[in-house]
């Protein structure tokens, strides 16, 4: 029968950690553009992810939402083809074409099947290239974007986002809500959207990522198709922040059920030799859903929450710990002071070797599953690429995360995971109570409330 | 859903740029709510029977070296004992409860331990649970699921606490978000007495009635491997699945089940109309439900016309709808449509616009009115109906390129009564589709006493 295994044998069953599937080429051409590709035969389709330095950064203070604007017009006619003509042209082949800010960079997505790839690549080239910016569209995707807000404010945890990125980053651009605000979406003529396409979709510090069923000398055509005519321009990187997340606290006062809380403090730079031991360092407080020590002291020990996560993220000039809990109104007060007492625990104890095998395990292990379909794929040697990795990082990264000791570990939660210095951003009004946080209930008890 | 990681997720999936959660991979974001989507020729699905009547479905994909494992139970929503809705629900929570030998929450941190992700899922239909892992590791996955398939520690502290989390669920997911509150009531408008009208999570007092008894009783004649389809998909080959198969699940003994009840959907009369001011909404609404035909129990061809006609309709920015009232008279923000066929019992057509500012709900359902009345006066032309047929085509592709969802499609497929060759040759179907089917399903299901209608208003005043 098999009910007779004990939960320890399962342990030793770990077995060595599979080899990665794919095989990364950096492909080179006249273009200069950064290329990767994964050539995979199994399926007639094929994924791109391009970025372009055009990101929410770069949008003018006082009309927040431009870049996200001139992202949303780019599958809104180009060259000779009109908004309508130009959504026709892509799905009369089922081709999908699709863009969005992020904070340094404009994501574009092209997904075809490879017996319409000429037609996907001389369309995104129309993109890119020939964007129309035609005032009826211009005037109907600001209409789209402004309800897109509103249904945006209905939400407490993007409600949150946006105050926590204008809470820690102030004055610097990354403080830019992505997605713009009312006033700044109202605010953008058409010519800011030429003049902000103009400067942005330009050759200089382009990443592509394909994966599918295409050859290196096909996409070298297609390539130059769609990036040899972009004007040859850099565009500067945003300058690192000076004075960035200084600690505070702040309550965004609204009527909500479950308030939801953000809470982050600078993380290392992903170049940094620190990154990959405070990303360990992370999986085991807050990154590992079901094992991290925040979900089992937070939701399983207190039941405060249905789910609370932290993560680093990094910009090209700025990185951040970041993390999210939810829970009602009259908990969520308490949820973030156990969460800082659990952080200053780890800062001070550091982590033991089981929890720092079992992270390792997990994020190896793990790693395939990232990789097992062509949009995946795309999507995440693009990350990498935005991150400046090399395009062998995906045979290193494994070993990285294995070399990492627990000493390493230990440093890092005391450098990085520090209470005193986090930004905390709440959206809802919590309701009274909540001082001191509850002492841990018995091991084997259930959570009480939210999971 | 499992208890787990929706509302944080959500919060993440907004940070951006970098950071990826769900998986804890750093540079990227990444989500098995892939939007890609379809379809392969190359993929060969075997099919065995075991000894205990369990099911096992074998579908080689060798591009990564994981599995998707999922085991599939003949049970939802439908099954609920009256007055005891979210009764399937309520027990998917409890299969994380824990055995005797993989104690509360164990079996979550185990597939973590080894590199894996899990959840569940519960519809109306089936529940579904499974994991995405490393493919040495599915001797693992296959002995938890065993285990829990006939282990449970069912004990009165276990079955009460998860009550409370399951209600906690429920006032996050539908009690403080509008819109679900609304599409909750329109179902149960629609759907009058057949089952498909109580809410899979279940009603907030009937939840509160479930308890130890009903839920013992719900394991002792719902699961079991004669009630159970295993799913295997990623870079295995049959034989070597169905050995294991055979070792992990083989030994698991038969229950008898309790009879699966198939209620005929009782007639509707008239069309309905609810009219929402919810607190928390901000943006209006309109939505239209058309309970119309499913896969299952229609004339071959029915589904696949509706498909095609769901895409003309609302399927895009070059749709009938997006083009009418969104570009052409400016009436609204967003507007589309959507069919959900993959049902045991009726299937769903979908609606919807968002007015502009100052547009009132009359004129714009007058105007949607008007765009779905021109279904039915015509076969569709040809440039939008070989476009809708394509897309759909290419769409069986791009989902194929997920393996979790192309799982997810078969598993599907399976639990509501359709076959792997149906689910094969979908695309083929669809291209058989005439114009003239098209319109006839419009003419046919498109009709108002089949329809409910909800408009939802910000909520004005305090």
């Amino acid at each position: 029968m098999i009910t007779r295994f004990a939960a320890s044998v399962l342990f030793a069953l770990l077995l060595p950690v599979a080899a990665n599937a794919i095989t990364v080429k950096s492909v080179q051409g006249p273009t200069g553009v950064d290329t990767w590709l994964s050539e995979e035969h199994a399926l007639p389709m094929i994924a791109v992810n391009i970025s372009l330095p055009a990101g929410s950064a770069y949008d003018p203070s006082d009309k927040p939402g431009l870049a996200n604007m001139m992202a949303s017009l780019l599958d809104e006619g180009a060259g000779d083809l009109t908004s309508d003509a130009f959504k026709q042209a892509l799905e009369s082949r089922a081709i999908r074409l699709s863009a969005s800010a992020e904070r340094d960079y404009v994501v574009v997505t092209l997904t075809t099947l490879k017996e319409n790839a000429d037609e996907a690549f001389r369309l995104a080239a129309l993109a890119l290239g020939h964007p129309r910016f035609d005032a009826e569209a211009v005037e109907r995707i600001r209409v789209m974007l402004q309800a897109s807000l509103k249904q945006d404010d209905e939400d407490p945890s993007k409600v949150a986002v946006k105050a926590w990125y204008a809470a820690y980053f102030g004055p610097h651009p990354y403080a830019h809500p992505t997605a713009g605000t009312p006033a700044g979406v109202a605010a953008i003529k058409s010519d800011d959207i030429k003049n902000f396409a103009a400067d942005h979709l330009v050759r200089g510090g382009i990443k592509v990522a394909v994966s599918g069923d295409i050859t290196e000398t096909q996409l070298k055509k297609y390539l130059q198709q769609v990036f040899l005519s972009l004007p040859a321009k850099s565009v500067p990187v945003v300058p690192k922040p000076v004075d960035a997340g200084k600690p505070a606290s702040h309550t965004i006062v609204r009527n909500e059920a479950a308030p939801v809380a953000l809470f982050g403090s600078p993380a290392p730079m992903r170049a940094d030799a620190d990154f990959i031991p405070a990303f360990v360092a992370n999986y085991i407080l807050g990154g590992g859903s079901f094992s991290a020590r925040l979900m089992d002291q937070v939701r399983d020990k207190r039941g405060l929450t249905y789910g609370i996560y932290t993560q680093l993220n990094d910009f090209r000039s700025a990185s951040i710990l970041v993390g999210s809990v939810q829970s009602d109104k009259g908990k969520i007060l308490t949820a973030i002071d156990v969460t800082k007492s659990e952080m200053a625990h780890f800062a001070k104890d550091g982590a033991t070797a089981k929890e720092l095998a079992d992270a390792k395990t997990f994020l190896t292990g793990s790693f395939p599953l990232t990789l097992d379909s062509n949009a995946k794929i795309a999507r995440t040697l693009n990350g990498y690429q935005r991150s400046g990795l090399s395009a062998d990082y995906v045979e290193k990264r494994n070993a990285m995360i294995q070399a990492v000791t627990i000493a390493k570990v230990n440093e890092m939660a005391k450098k990085y995971f520090d209470p005193t210095r986090l930004v905390v951003v709440i959206a809802g009004t919590p309701a009274m109570a909540a001082s001191a946080p509850k002492p841990p209930a018995a091991a084997n008890t259930v959570p009480t409330a939210t999971r | 859903m499992k208890p787990g990681l929706a509302p944080a997720l959500a919060v993440f999936a907004l940070l951006g740029v970098a950071g990826g959660i769900v998986i804890a991979t750093e540079g990227l974001t990444p989500s098995d709510a892939d939007a890609a989507p379809a379809a392969s020729a190359s993929v060969k699905a075997s099919q065995f029977t075991l000894k205990n009547g369990m099911q096992l479905v074998v579908i080689p994909d060798h591009r990564a070296p994981v599995v998707t494992h999922m085991v599939w139970y003949h049970v939802g929503g439908t099954d609920d004992p009256p007055g005891l809705s979210g009764a399937a629900h309520f027990f998917e929570h409890l299969m994380f409860r824990g055995t005797k030998a993989v104690p509360n929450g164990e079996l979550s941190k185990i597939v973590a331990r080894n590199g894996g992700q899990d959840n569940a899922q519960t519809s109306h239909d089936y529940t579904v649970y499974f994991q995405r892992i490393a493919k040495d590791r599915l001797p693992i996955v296959m002995g938890l699921e065993a285990d829990r398939m006939v282990n449970l520690d069912l004990s009165e502290p276990n079955v009460v606490t998860e009550r409370d989390v399951v209600l906690e669920e429920r006032h996050l997911r539908i009690d403080s978000e509008p819109q679900a509150m609304a599409q909750e009531q329109m179902q149960a408008a629609l759907h009058l007495s057949h089952p498909y009208g109580r809410p899979v999570i279940g009603w907030e007092a009937e939840i509160k009635r479930i308890g130890r008894a009903e839920a013992n009783d719900f394991y002792q004649h719902h699961y079991a491997p004669n009630n159970a389809i295993v799913m295997v998909v990623g870079d295995v080959n049959p034989d070597e699945v169905k050995k294991l198969a055979d070792e992990k699940y083989g030994a698991v003994a038969v229950r008898q089940l309790a009879p699966r009840i198939d209620e005929p959907p009782p007639p509707r009369l008239g069309d309905a109309r609810l009219n929402f001011a919810l607190p928390g909404t901000k943006l209006p609404q309109l939505l239209r439900m058309y309970r119309v035909p499913g896969y299952v129990k229609s004339p071959r061809g029915t589904a696949e016309a509706m498909e095609v006609m769901s895409s003309i309709l609302g399927g895009g920015s070059t749709s009938r709808l997006y083009k009418a009232l969104v570009m052409d008279k400016k009436l609204a923000v967003e507007a589309g449509a959507s069919y959900d066929g993959h049902n045991r019992g009726p299937g769903s057509f979908i609606v919807y616009a968002v007015p502009r500012d100052g547009v009132s709900f009359d004129t714009l359902e007058a105007a949607m009115d008007q765009i779905i009345a021109g279904m039915l006066r015509a076969p569709p032309e040809e440039g939008e109906f070989n476009r809708a047929k394509t897309q759909l085509v290419a769409e069986y592709t791009y989902q194929h390129d997920n393996q979790y969802l192309m799982a997810q499609d078969y598993g599907t497929a399976l639990s509501i009564g359709l076959t792997i060759e149906d689910v094969e040759d979908w695309p083929n179907r669809i291209r058989a589709v005439q114009a003239a089917d098209v319109r006839k399903v419009a003419q046919t299901y498109l009709v108002k006493q089949e329809s409910v209608t909800g408009r939802m208003s910000p909520k004005t005043g305090p």
